[in-house]
Parts: C-alpha cells; structure tokens; sequence
C-alpha cells in the first residue's frame, strides 16, 4: 500500500471580496509548488463567518480589497477570524497579507481626517492614509533577517495611498531599489514578524518570487517537523524575475523626464478602445 | 461665432497636419487644441446636429456597441458623427466633431454616436446633451490607471442623475453594479438583458467583481452567469435581485467567432422624445449578425434598444445587421499560406474569459499566440492575468505562444495552469514565425492580445503584407 500522502493546506481569506490584484497567482503558486513536491495541496475559502478548518491551514493569505470590499470584511476580521489566526500564528503557521491585508493585520489604520480604524495587531505595523498614490514596478533588496533567499531581490507592482510604518517586534523584508514601499520616506519593503509577512507587492508576488514561496512554505511545514523541500526548476520564474531587473536596470535613468512628458492630456501613447 | 470658429479651424488644421505626419491619425489631439481656444466647442457643436446624440460607456464592448449604431443610423440615410479608435475622451469626442464641421465652424449631421471613457461620462452629458446613454457593464479594468469600480460607479451615476429631460439612460440589468446605479435615478432607465440559461455558466469566474447586494452587503447569489459577473443575480435576504428587463435577448446561438442569432423581444418601448412614449410595443425580432462571442450578443442588444428608441424600425434594424463589420482590432481575420489568423483583442480578465470562451468551446483551431503588453494603454500592472482562466486552454492548445513585453510572465502563468507552452517570445516577428511554424496548414490560430501589443502585431503583419494599414481599412 502506499504511504499516505501528506497534505498541505492553504488558507484564503475572503476569496470573494480581497482579491483585487490578481490574488490567485499567490494561491496558485503555493498550491503548485506543494504538489510538484507530492503533497495533497488543498485550499480553503475563508468567507465570511467561516472559521472551519482553520487550525488545519499552513499557510494563510489575505489579499487587498476594493474599499467597499474591505468595509465588509473588517467586522468579520475582528469578530471571527482575530482569534483562530493568533492561535494558528503561535502554532506555527504562516500568514501572508499583501496590501489591505498587510494594513488589517496591523494596530490601525488612520484616516486623512484622523480617524482611527483598529487592525488585529498580529504584526507590529501602523499605518496612515497618505496623499500620492503610489503605484509603480518595485523592485526590494532582501535584508539580512532573511537569509538562504536566492536571489537576493524580490520583485512586484505596488498600488497603494496608505503609509505603514514598523514598530520594533516587525523586521522589513527589505529596502526599495525602485518603487516606494512601506510609506515611500524609509526606505522600507514589507515586514517579518514571527510567521506572518506583511507586504504591498503583488503582481502577483509569488510567481515571480518563487524563493519567497517556498520560504513560506518551508517555515509552514517546520512545525509538522517537514521542512525539507526538493528543488524545483524555477527557470521560468527565474527569468521572468530576471526582466524585470533588467529593465529597470536600462529605464532607471532616463525615468523622470519621460514621466514629464507624459503628463499631457493628449496622451502619447495610444489609449485602448473597449 | 468668432471663437468657435477659430477653435474649429485650428482644430481641423491640427487634425490634418496629424494625419500628414501620421502621427497617431490626429484622433484626439484637435480636440485639444479646439478645446484651448473655446472651452466650450464640443457644446456648441453638438447642438447642430439635426436630431442628436448616443453615447455609451462601460468597461467592455463601448466600440462596438458605437459602430453598430452607427452602421444603422447610416444605413438609413443620416449623416453620423463618431468617436473613432478609442479615442473615448472628451478630446476625442470633441475631435470626432470638428472633423465634421464646416469651414465655417457649423456641424452639418443628424447624429452623433460617441463612445466615452467611463471617468469622463458626466463631462460628456453635460457637454454633448445626448438623446440616450448606454451603460454596458463594470468590469475591474486597469486598477493602477481607472482606480476601483467603486469610483467609477458612482461617476456614472451622477452623469445619469443630470440626463436632460427627454433623455434615457439604456442600462444593462444583468449587471449588478450597473443595475445599482439605475436604482435611484429620477427617470426610470430601460432595462436590457439576456434571458436564456442554455449559454449560461454555473460558476463565477474568478476575477468577478460587484457581487456584493448593495442594500446590505450580503454575496449574491448567481443562477445564471452569462459574462464576467453579468447574469441572473439576487441577495439572499431579498432586498436586491436583477432588475426585470424591458428588452430581452433569448434563444440565443452562438456559432465561434463567426455570428451570434438571437431573438430580440420588447416588453415595454421608450421612444426619447417622453412626449411622444405612446409606441406601441413591438414584436419580437430575429438578429442574426456576423460578430463572434456571447458578449456581442450583449452589444447587438444594446444596439437594438438605441436604435429603436430614437425611431428605428426593428425589421430594418434585423436586416441592417446581418451585413455589419466588426470595428478595427476587435476581431479580425487574415490569411497566410493557407494558415487563418483570428486576432481578437483581449484586454482584462471579463474580456479575456469571453473571448477564451469562445475560441475554446466554439471555434476551431487549436493554436494560440497570447500577447501581454503593459504600456499605460494596456495598464502597467499585469496581475490580472491571473485572474484569467487560462486553464481552459488545457487540452485544446496544441501550440501556445507566449508573446509581448510580457511574454515572461504569461509563460509563468502557463505553467501554474499546467498547460506546455513555447518558450516566451516578446518580439512580435519572432513570435510569429513560432505560430505559424507550428500551425499545421489549412489550421486556424487565435491571437488574443492586448491593446498595444495588437498594434504591434498588426504593424508586423502589415510589414509582411498579410494585413492592410489600418488607415485603409
Ligand atoms: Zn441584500
């Protein structure tokens, strides 16, 4: 008889209202990179008012939202979900927020007019609604408190107003070599705290980033005493990361003249009809 | 009089020159120019037309939608004035008008038909005064240029809210965030939408938006699913549910890219003059047109309910349309060495779906070129292409073709769909050459593509002389 397979669970926070930026790439590639690897990769949705399951989950993802979106998930966050997740963290399992995610796990978000929304607190982020929109190609060197990361760069697309600065408990992934980051004045990209990665790339982030994934996947196993994971040929990850260095390596320079070029309303480039 | 007409010959001068240079085919920047000069050219101008204005808007099909219209009303003899490639601004609008003006400053037409960009919609009543608004849909489009659906919701339905008297708003019922707007407004809107669960999906797809009741937030429930998130909804604690329509599509067939037949039935009529709304209800109307794909049948219908409303008769209409081109870049056929060439525009995920729909389940051929671009026209973030069901292609693509400035990230977004593909190919010869090789003669391959990466195509196909130059066409 076979040996039984082993499983691995991938948990998706409010698959129908935070998905915004192309949110199943990350699920996709963590369900994947589990089954090439022979596990019984799962998925379960964590819609609103469900908590089933939760404590079986490797790995969590909570995505972004529309505004409308997320003013629905927030009651349900604070009333279902805050307490399963802590103790899922402290057992050991992974979470990895990206953009309104990443502010909801933190101790709040504050509006333009002062006005504080309470997050989980899970991680040790604060965050502030800013003017400037900051929407662009990022490219992160990875700092030191992830070490064993091949390559050292992380890259994505950020589309976020709201500035989240670290507390002490939080470590950042990483500096900005282009893009803005956490809140575009220090420097920073995402955090790391405990088991959850907080952060405003998508893209989406995982498939382009395949040594985060496993990463992620690696620390969720750990605590079944399973963190040894095959190699994989990630060439084409690899490369299509590799553009992206590339050409920001080429366009870095000439970069904001032509941003002011661009400006009028007569746009040089051709708009798309529908 | 006098700004006006310095405004409208600047323009028309500006228009030309363009053309010369061939820079861009001068759509959009006389408009531009005219618009320094008299702020309020395009109001003016519009009040000379003889009977008035269409104008539509919504994330997919706005194109289409305008050209159609505009093949009817030319069809009987007017003379119409349109927007043309996209050009779907207020500039472009005001460009579109000035082509048409005299020396003399005046617009000579009977109608014009304008296709305008969801964000610029209130600024288009206000100016152009139209006879009927269509809304076509809400699709998540370009996060990092349009913003959130939400935004651009509410836009539209303060552009509605201000529709002079005698106007209608035409809106598609089967689309909840576009039945939300149509909640509140002063004049009760026409309601189109499809009413036959045999082309219905069971599931939503993933990149579904507005599935939320706006009443209290409940997820709605679909049973039946025809186009993105368009279909037949309700909220489960009964405060929402799709509007019932005035005009319907049903028995609908679908036949690939080719043609769509549908019957068309009218449960209540509108003319847009409200004085004169006595019409009877007319009977129902067979449409048959050659344009591929569940949601053209969306456009046609569109295209019906203008036409009938500003007093076209259904019988003409009928037959008007079975003779209809497709507009530039939609969708269009080539032939080389035997292969055929379907290129298809594809330009977020409700449109990508449908038209991967539609080349699976109803076409023939099964070689593919997919071509990702991600200039500002195609939007810059390409992380809907995840929300893409590429999966479909599983078992039916035999040749795949990554290509466009992206094609390294399509061909990553392959592999987690489990499908074999070429390698990636960003240069629009090479990628080609790859297609072609791999398709057998007397095979069809699709290309589904992006806004700029079909013009890139396009310019190589031209190159090679398998396609005219678009100013041709
Ligand atoms: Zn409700």
């Amino acid at each position: 008889m076979a040996p039984k397979q082993k499983t691995f669970t991938v948990g998706w926070l409010y698959p129908d209202l935070m998905n915004i930026y192309g949110d199943r790439g990350n699920i996709l590639t963590l369900l994947k990179r589990a089954e090439w690897r022979d596990y019984d990769a799962r998925m379960l949705e964590l819609g609103r008012g469900a908590t089933k399951g939760m404590e079986d989950v490797d790995v969590f993802f909570f995505g972004g939202g529309q505004d409308r979106e997320q003013a629905l998930v927030y009651e349900d966050l604070l009333e279902h979900k805050q307490p399963p997740l802590e103790r899922a963290v402290r057992s050991g399992a992974v979470v990895l927020a990206v953009c309104g995610g990443y502010q909801l796990l933190g101790h709040y978000y504050q509006t333009a007019e002062g006005e504080r929304f309470p997050g989980i607190g899970l991680i040790d982020v604060r965050t502030e609604a800013g003017k400037k929109r900051f929407i662009g190609d990022v490219i992160v060197d990875i700092d030191t408190e992830m070490p064993g990361l091949v390559p050292r760069t992380l890259v994505g697309f950020e589309n976020h107003s709201g500035r989240t600065f670290l507390g002490p408990e939080a470590a950042p992934m990483g500096r900005v070599r282009l893009g803005f980051g956490n809140n575009g004045s220090d420097g920073t990209e995402g955090c790391l705290q405990d088991g959850v990665v907080g952060t405003y790339l998508h893209g989406s982030l995982l498939p382009k980033n395949p040594h985060l994934a496993d990463r992620l996947i690696r620390s969720a196993l750990r605590r079944r005493g399973d963190d040894e994971l095959s190699p994989l040929d990630d060439s084409a990850e690899l490369s299509a990361h590799e553009r992206i260095l590339e050409r920001a390596q080429r366009r870095l320079p000439a970069r904001a003249p032509q941003e002011r070029e661009l400006r009028s309303s007569a746009a040089a480039e051709p708009r798309e009809p529908s | 009089m006098m700004r006006r007409t310095a405004a409208v010959l600047a323009g028309k001068a500006t228009g030309m020159l363009s053309r010369l240079s061939r820079r861009g085919g001068g759509t959009t920047l006389p408009g531009d120019v005219a618009r320094a000069i008299d702020p309020d050219v395009l109001r003016k101008l519009a009040r000379d037309l003889k009977f008035g204005s269409v104008v539509i808007t919504g994330t997919n099909g706005k194109t289409t939608t305008a050209r159609l219209i505009s093949w009817l009303l030319e069809g009987a003899g007017h003379r119409v004035v349109s927007n043309r490639a996209g050009a779907n601004l207020i500039f472009g609008a005001t460009a579109a008008a000035l082509e048409s003006a005299g020396a003399d400053g005046r617009l000579r037409a009977d109608w014009g038909v304008f296709e305008i960009d969801e964000a610029s919609l209130p600024k288009a009543v206000d100016e152009i005064q139209p006879k009927a608004v269509i809304v076509l849909n809400l699709f998540r489009d370009q996060l990092d240029r349009y913003g959130e659906l939400e935004s651009i919701a509410k836009r539209i339905e303060s552009a509605l809210e201000r529709l002079p008297a005698g106007s209608r708003a035409l809106l598609n019922a089967d689309d909840p965030r576009v039945a939300e707007i149509g909640l509140d407004l002063p004049a009760p809107p026409l309601w189109l939408g499809i009413e036959d669960t045999s082309v219905a999906e069971r599931d939503l797809p993933h990149a579904a938006d507005a599935r939320t009741c706006p009443r209290c937030g409940a997820s709605l429930i679909f049973d039946a699913v025809y186009v993105g998130h368009d279909g037949v909804y309700r909220c489960p604690n009964k405060d929402f549910t799709r509007p019932a329509a005035d005009i319907t599509a049903t028995n609908i067939q679908l036949d690939g890219f080719d043609n769509i037949a549908m019957t068309v039935g009218m449960r209540r009529a509108y003319s847009a003059d409200r004085a004169t709304e006595t019409q009877a209800v007319k009977p129902d109307q067979r449409l048959e047109l050659p344009l591929g794909g569940l949601y053209n049948c969306y456009n046609a219908l569109a295209a019906y309910a203008a036409g009938v409303t500003i007093g076209l008769e259904p019988q003409y209409i009928a037959e008007r349309l079975k003779n209809f081109r497709a507009a530039f870049g939609r969708q269009e056929r080539m032939e080389f060495r035997g292969r055929h060439l379907n290129l298809v525009l594809s330009k977020n995920p409700a449109g990508f779906n449908e038209t991967l729909r539609t080349a699976v389940d109803l076409a023939k051929g099964n070689s593919f070129l997919i071509a990702l671009n991600d200039r500002k026209a195609d939007g810059t973030d390409v992380s809907w292409i995840w929300d893409v069901d590429f999966e479909r292609l599983k078992g039916k693509a035999t040749v795949l073709v990554p290509a466009g400035s992206r094609a390294h990230d399509l061909a990553v977004r392959f592999k987690y769909a489990g499908i074999d593909a070429a390698p990636p190919e960003p240069d629009p010869g090479r990628a080609l050459d790859a297609l072609v090789k791999a398709t057998p003669e007397g095979e069809t391959a699709h290309l589904l593509t992006t806004y700029t990466a079909m013009l890139d195509l396009r310019a190589e196909l031209v190159r090679r002389g398998w396609a005219k130059p678009y100013w041709e066409t």
